[in-house]
């Protein structure tokens, strides 16, 4: 494990983003990870809150239409998370938070596939619409894992036991 | 400027309740997280909006998707006040901070942005229903937003690499961007 951290924290990438004094290293990268953020937990946020019941008249199958948006912010993220683990992985691996924030991550993305397949795929064109009950549900697990995975995702700052092997 | 940034700077740091907060174990963290929520909260639901002005989801009715603005408003509450408690436990560190002066100066442009979009644009968009095409007002107001939200967001993200270091207040210059101190 140590000699995988420290190939990795050797790497050419890795030292760039960690060492270089460019604007356009660390603090940017970091940067796009929270505008994905935006997109990809804010845009889920919308179309629970529409699920739940808010913005009754926004037709549950026109819902769909942000997925791209919302997609193009997971994929930012992924990469931008993957630079940032290359970055510090001894930071991140050797923390149980990390691997909470990834399964968050994970059933977060379950939870919008059945979403996007049930709920949103079933629904009636119609305004007005309500999905039943389980919808609403799904709905709100969907708002607190993405909660989560923010939450959990912020305090890795605080909670780490090692920045760096090397 | 300088004087008026160390006249706020030294007004924020009267206040002692919040900072005592912040610096309890949890208080930063916390408020940290709750502020990346209220981001998203904010983003998800305006650039959501932003979008169907600029033609995306068309089928959607305008003052329909509105109803989501008050998320979005909810959210930007939350950063409001949690904003508010760094700023008063560490004003030196956002005061002379260049990105926190950018972060501000964005979030006014965003603000008269809003303003143009209520008092010029949203009275006549309201009463369209499903389909109809925002003018190109709307869509240039729909621009603005999106680009500075994400502004926003960059500057906040670049405070900690732009904290300010010491200086003289004769060498300040007209806005500060370094914590400046009179010597004898």
């Amino acid at each position: 494990m140590n000699a995988f951290l420290i190939w990795v924290e050797t790497s050419a990438l890795s030292v760039w983003v960690r060492e270089s004094p460019s604007v356009f290293a660390f603090p940017i990268i970091l940067s796009f990870h929270t505008i994905g953020m935006g997109f990809l937990a804010g845009m889920n946020a919308a179309i629970a809150l529409r699920i739940l019941g808010f913005a009754p008249r926004v037709p549950l199958l026109e819902a769909r239409r942000v997925f791209p948006v919302l997609w193009a912010g997971f994929w930012l993220n992924a990469l931008s998370g993957v630079v940032l683990l290359v970055a510090y992985p001894t930071k991140a691996l050797t923390n149980p938070m990390f691997y909470f924030k990834l399964t968050c991550v994970a059933l977060g993305l379950v939870v919008q596939t059945v979403i996007r397949r049930s709920i949103l795929a079933d629904a009636s064109k119609d305004a007005d619409y309500f999905p039943p009950m389980s919808g609403k549900l799904l709905a709100l697990a969907s708002l607190l894992l993405w909660a989560a995975v923010i939450t959990s995702g912020r305090l890795l700052a605080y909670t780490y036991v090692k920045l760096t092997t090397i | 400027m300088a004087l008026f940034q160390m006249w706020v700077v030294k007004t924020l740091f009267s206040v002692k309740i919040v900072s005592t907060f912040m610096h309890s174990a949890w208080g930063w963290p916390i408020c940290e997280s709750i502020h990346f929520l209220g981001l998203s909260l904010l983003v998800g639901t305006i650039a959501t909006f932003d979008l169907r002005l600029l033609g995306f989801a068309r089928n959607v009715s305008i003052a329909a998707l509105h109803r989501l603005v008050p998320w979005g408003v909810f959210g930007y509450l939350l950063n409001v006040s949690t904003g508010a408690m760094f700023l008063f436990t560490e004003p030196n560190q956002y005061i002379y901070n260049p990105a926190f002066q950018f972060k501000l100066t964005f979030m006014a442009i965003a603000g008269l942005n809003i303003l143009a979009f209520y008092s010029l644009l949203y009275g006549r968009l309201k009463k369209t229903g499903p389909g109809a095409d925002a003018p190109r007002g709307a869509k240039l107001v729909a621009v603005v937003s999106l680009s500075v939200w994400i502004a926003v967001i960059i500057c906040g993200r670049l405070l900690t690499f732009y904290r300010p270091g010491d200086c003289d207040l004769k060498d300040a210059g007209f806005v500060a961007t370094c914590i400046p101190h009179v010597r004898p």
